[in-house]
């Protein structure tokens, strides 16, 4: 056996550095149940460390661990006491806890405190352990005489408890208070400061009572840690922010200021920097000014060495930031950018010395990069990447927020974008390219943001439109030249870029360079999420270079223009094959327009005088697919609010003949690549560069999931799609009637316009594309709306900058901003259903006690509030019931056992019960607890939760015994108790 | 509450691992080893705290700094002592600076018990660590805070193993005890 135990010692060991041992688990039940103590312990370790709630022997091990629990050495007992905590389970929970409540009287202070804490982790999984145990907690908690230590470790649970249900703990305050005053105990002065923090919203009254005493703590104490938790609990307790009502609270709240201010100012303690930068974020919610004032020293730490300090600090400056120190702030972290570079590489050089293991891998280029670059800002820190996107994404967030209400210079403004840009790519460019696929996600994220950003002004700021277009210009063209080599096509800001110098066109400085830039990044391969915006962004400078209706129609003209046509139809061409549809069909419109503009103009005869028009269709028809109505930005939640039509039925299929036409639609095209070769042939220059995009199949897969959210443009081009389309044809139908040299096209010319006649013929009795309004956005109405808050916003604008940013627009009343409210609300059930789905490694699951009440009565104090809950989480309750109940069936005979020891803990409660004064409360409850033989009819309280255990009921009547000990907790078990009594 | 105690020396070796919640042996390794690399890239005289690692930071709410009481780990507090470093990964209800105490109250622990404590110490005594660290945490949550008990509590469950004593050691101070001349570069 000796043997046996030095081995499992050694296993233990081993499984530290990752083995796996739980083959091993019989023979740490053996060695558990050694009786000498050192074996014991080793034995209990193993399980420690290796057991899990799926372990097989844990039944078998339940019955050793109750005779431990009755064994009459204090150190043999305190093994499985420090056990369970590790390995427990609802049923085990159940078994134990009989054996462990005596052991709360236990005369050693040592046992105590464990079974306390044991007693805790044992109701995080079993919520009933608390009914029997409560109360002897708080007698200990209460017993002045109670051993020092023992009563920290009960605050300590007490804690942990009181953030969950603060409720039950309101009339502990007093004496929590007392402990608080009197007790020498740091760590417990914490707890107990940071359990007040809990209350204090609950019971506005703990206030003022709480107010003097952690005023001279944090006037008197040396410890730093107390210090800064009695700040702490004073912010979160809410009690900064009720200071209004006395010139108290402004006192405190500088005090707690400035004593901040000291413990960032104080030299060689970064923990107390970054401590108090936690305490600055939580006050600067509530008291932004107080916490501008220590600008300075919060500036300070955005350039420490230590990256933990930077990121708080980064949090608390996009707090506080305002309209006058934004651009000092924002050129601070650019310079932070900017001078990283080089150390970034450097890191990378350091890490390969070091030899530790990377995530990413390293490419070879990479190293030949670093030598060129030159060698500035080596004693710079080093900044990981995703800090440096942090940076970038916190710089975004603080200049577009409130609208860019703190924005005043947005021509400096697009600087920083375009200064972004170039560096966001150095994220790119450290990972190696084999690895683009995991960086994609941050790196390009980065930089589709930045680009977003341009676009966003561009959007919404009318003055700066020319200057942003210029910039986004410049930023292609140079890409186009190779001037950055950083820069690829894949990259994320290429998107919005292109988007903004297709729609703006007019303001471009040279609509040829950009086309060219624009053909160039279409022709090199990528994805089709980025083919969807250059494509819609090549006819718009085509349409604004060949549609000028001034010029008369010269033969060079006429030669530029059918140059530039053969060239942009020579770059959609290998589009229309394109594997992802939305290219195809943007690539197949755009190449037939254009293919039908080349007839026109090459019917067009040209002549130097002015008389000689230019074709209509490249002066009038094509222009104005794109100009019509303004494009704003809309409002997240704006869609949502568009009135559903009636009659519209979405569930039906549009055409129930749809395989049909799609069949037909395919013989059409099937016959189109003749004719193209055709018209090739006679209309167009030869194409002299060979294709250079990739094979198909390389693109599949790639499926551009956000365009048509982020993409204002993308979404409602697509999505009025066909009525484009239709009233395109009927234009050029209607003006080539007048035109002797057009010879109509036939039928089957257009590829894709087979289906959309089908589509436009078969929709059009009882749907109407055009009477879904969402281009019925109210512009003008909210526009003045919200630009009038705008300007609110900022008092004192610059005269030489008049600048409207026009709002996001949204459906219905201007004043209600529903966007916030449903992007807020989205998010937030988002973020609870995530919550509830995926738990975070390492967290403890205490969903149950926070259901769980406490007192048992359902006249309790906050009772109300309570049932509130309830019938929010109604639904889970009754899973968790029925699950409760099937596990109590399965061990019926274990419970009965059980009960001998609870039932003297149930008397307990319904003393504690009536002491409880009764509120309001269901009258039909009470009558119910007080007299329950009587069992009146099961009233439907929650009716799911009712009716499920109105079903389980019938099978547990063999066990009233043990139901009568219990409290109804709650709705559903009144109904449950009574139906089962009857 | 605290949800791990770590301990692994200036190689990333483990010496101690305590999960207070259970967790598969595969992806405690991983949760280490990203610690590690996160630890050891910090630069001398940065705070005691560090950023989430991605294995935490993936699922927890680190962003949202409302929640600040929930059940999700969200504070990883080191300290680094000679070889050794010392980690804990608790939630949001505990405070950081304590925990920097509690690490100092639990490397003085042993200290006492192994008089000039030293990573061989703790490696052919490991299950005294884990002794001595349940006198002071148990299921997650701090059950004393005070030297001189936790000791007393160690010594009553048997005496102490003594490494054998094969070279003259000198200093008394804690940091400077601990594998002061320790030249043992792993195993």
């Amino acid at each position: 056996m000796d043997l046996k135990a030095t081995a499992l010692l050694k296993l233990v060991y081993l499984e530290m550095f990752g083995h796996d041992m739980s083959w091993a688990s019989f023979h740490v039940l053996e060695v558990m149940s050694s009786p000498k103590y050192p074996q014991k312990r080793i034995g209990y370790l193993g399980a420690v460390q290796s057991f899990r709630p799926d372990t097989e022997v844990l039944m078998l091990a339940t019955n050793l661990l109750k005779k431990d629990l009755t064994s009459t050495s204090p150190i043999t007992m305190s093994l499985p006491i420090i056990t369970l905590p590790h390995i427990i389970t609802p049923s085990l929970a159940l078994s134990v806890l009989s054996d462990l409540l005596p052991r709360l009287t236990h005369s050693h202070p040592t046992l105590r405190k464990k079974t306390i804490v044991t007693l805790y982790r044992l109701a995080l999984v079993y919520p009933e352990t608390l009914r029997p145990a409560w109360p002897k907690i708080k007698e200990r908690l209460m017993d002045e005489n109670e051993d020092p230590s023992v009563t920290a470790a009960i605050v300590n649970v007490v804690c942990e408890l009181g953030w969950r249900r603060p409720h039950d703990f309101l009339p502990l305050a007093p004496r929590l208070f007392e402990l608080l005053v009197d007790s020498g105990n740091n760590w417990m002065a914490i707890k107990l400061i940071k359990l007040f923090a809990t209350l204090t919203p609950l019971e506005p009254r703990l206030v003022k009572k709480l107010l003097p005493p952690l005023t001279s703590i944090i006037r008197t104490t040396p410890a730093m840690s107390l210090l800064y938790e009695c700040i702490n609990g004073i912010i979160q307790g809410g009690i900064l922010g009720s200071s209004d009502e006395s010139a108290g609270g402004e006192e405190i709240a500088t005090l707690c200021v400035s004593k901040l201010r000291g413990m960032i100012m104080v030299e060689g303690d970064p923990n107390l920097k970054y401590v108090a930068l936690l305490a600055f974020n939580k006050i600067v919610v509530t008291h932004p000014f107080l916490v501008a004032q220590q600008e300075d020293v919060i500036m300070d730490c955005l350039d420490s060495p230590d990256i933990s300090i930077r990121l708080r600090a980064l949090d608390l400056v996009v707090g506080m930031v305002s309209s006058e120190n934004l651009m000092s702030i924002v050129g601070r972290l650019m310079r932070q950018l900017r001078n990283s570079r080089s150390a970034t590489t450097e890191e990378l050089n350091q890490r390969q010395a070091t030899g530790v293991i990377e995530p990413t891998a390293d490419s070879d280029d990479e190293a030949s990069e670093t030598a060129i670059r030159p060698d500035r800002g080596t004693e710079e820190p080093l900044l990981p990447d995703n800090y440096k996107t942090d940076v970038i994404n916190r710089i975004l967030e603080m200049c577009s927020s409130n609208n860019y209400g703190n924005l005043e210079d947005f021509e400096w403004y697009i600087d920083i974008l375009i200064q972004l840009i170039r560096s966001a790519p150095i994220l790119r460019s450290n990972s190696s390219i084999e690895d683009s696929h995991s960086m994609t996600r941050n790196g390009s994220d980065v930089s589709e943001r930045i680009g977003d950003e341009l676009r966003n002004v561009a959007v919404k700021v009318k003055a700066i439109r020319p200057p942003a277009t210029k910039a986004a210009e410049s930023v292609l063209i140079s890409m186009y030249n190779g001037n950055s080599s950083s820069l690829t096509p894949a990259s994320g800001a290429l998107r919005p870029l292109s988007w903004v110098i297709g729609e703006y066109a007019e303001h471009l400085d040279t609509p040829d360079g950009a086309l060219t830039a624009l053909v160039h990044i279409t022709r090199s391969s990528s994805p089709s999420d980025g083919l969807i915006i250059y494509l819609q962004a090549l006819p718009k400078i085509f349409a604004l270079m060949a549609g000028e209706d001034q010029l008369g129609w010269s033969p060079e003209r006429k030669t530029m223009v059918s140059l530039l046509m053969a060239r942009i139809i020579h770059t959609l061409e290998p589009l229309a094959m394109h594997p992802d549809l939305e290219v195809q069909e943007r690539a197949v419109e755009f190449a037939e327009l254009l293919k039908l503009a080349a007839e026109a103009s090459a019917g067009q005869d040209a002549s130097s005088d002015i008389g000689q028009d230019a074709p209509l269709l490249l002066t009038q028809a094509i222009p104005s697919l794109f100009s019509g109505q303004e494009l704003n930005s809309v409002a997240v939640g704006a869609q949502r609010n568009v009135p559903l039509p009636s009659g519209l039925d979405l569930d039906e299929p549009i055409n129930a003949n749809l395989s049909n036409l799609l069949r037909a639609v395919e013989a059409a095209a099937l016959n189109e690549p003749n004719e193209d070769d055709f018209e090739t042939y006679y209309h167009k220059a030869p194409p002299s560069l060979p294709n250079q995009s990739q094979p198909a199949a390389s693109r599949i897969g790639t499926a551009p999931e956000e365009i048509v959210s982020s993409y204002q443009q993308g979404g409602e081009e697509s999505y009025l799609d066909p009525d484009i389309v239709a009233r395109r044809r009927a234009e050029r139908l209607e003006r080539n009637k007048d035109d002797p040299f057009y010879i109509a096209p036939t039928e089957s010319s257009g590829t894709s316009t087979p289906l959309h006649n089908i589509l436009q013929s078969n929709n059009g009795p009882d749907l109407d594309l055009d009477e879904i309004p969402i281009m019925q956005l109210d512009l003008g109405k909210t526009d003045v709306a919200m630009t009038g808050q705008a300007s609110l916003k900022r008092p004192k604008p610059k005269p030489r900058q008049r600048i409207h940013i026009a709002a996001d627009e949204t459906l219905g009343s201007g004043t209600s901003t529903p966007r916030n409210d449903d992007s807020e609300n989205s998010l937030e059930g988002v973020q609870r259903l995530k919550s509830k789905g995926k738990q975070s490694l390492l967290q403890v699951d205490s969903s149950n006690i926070g259901a769980f009440s406490l007192e048992g009565d359902g006249a309790d104090t906050g009772i109300d509030f309570e049932r509130q809950q309830r019938e929010e989480a109604e639904m889970a309750k009754a899973m968790r019931e029925v699950e409760r109940l099937r596990l109590e069936m399965q061990r019926a005979n274990e419970r009965i056992q059980a009960a001998q020891g609870v039932s003297l803990e149930g008397t307990v409660v319904k003393k504690k019960k009536k002491k409880a004064k009764v509120v309001d409360g269901e009258p039909t409850e009470v009558v119910k607890k007080k007299k329950p033989k009587k069992a009146p009819a099961v009233i439907d309280e929650g009716q799911v939760g009712s009716s499920i255990t109105t079903e389980v009921v019938k099978a547990k009547k063999k066990k009233k015994k043990i139901k009568v000990l219990e409290e109804p907790t709650e709705a559903q078990d009144v109904s449950m108790d009574s139906g089962e009594q009857a | 509450m605290i949800n791990a105690v770590l301990v692994f020396n200036n190689a990333g070796q483990p010496r101690l691992t305590k999960f207070y919640t259970q967790l598969e042996t595969s992806v405690q390794q991983r949760l280490i080893s990203e610690i590690f690399t996160l630890v050891s890239n910090r630069p001398a005289g940065s705070c005691n705290f560090l950023p989430l690692p991605p294995l935490l930071a993936s699922s927890g709410t680190s962003h949202t700094s409302s929640t600040t009481h929930n059940d999700t780990p969200s504070l990883v507090t080191y300290r680094h002592y000679a070889t050794l470093y010392f980690i804990i990964i608790s939630t949001s209800t505990e405070s950081p600076l304590a925990l920097i105490d509690l690490i100092q109250v639990y490397v003085e622990a042993l200290d006492r018990l192994f008089e000039n404590v030293c990573e061989l110490d703790l490696i052919f005594n490991f299950e005294t660590l884990h002794t001595t660290l349940s006198e002071m945490v148990v299921g997650g949550v701090v059950i004393e805070t005070q030297l001189e008990r936790v000791v007393e509590g160690v010594r009553a469950q048997g005496k102490v193993a003594k490494r054998p004593v094969n070279e003259g050691r000198s200093g008394s101070g804690l940091g400077i005890g601990m594998g002061g001349n320790f030249a043992w570069a792993g195993r």
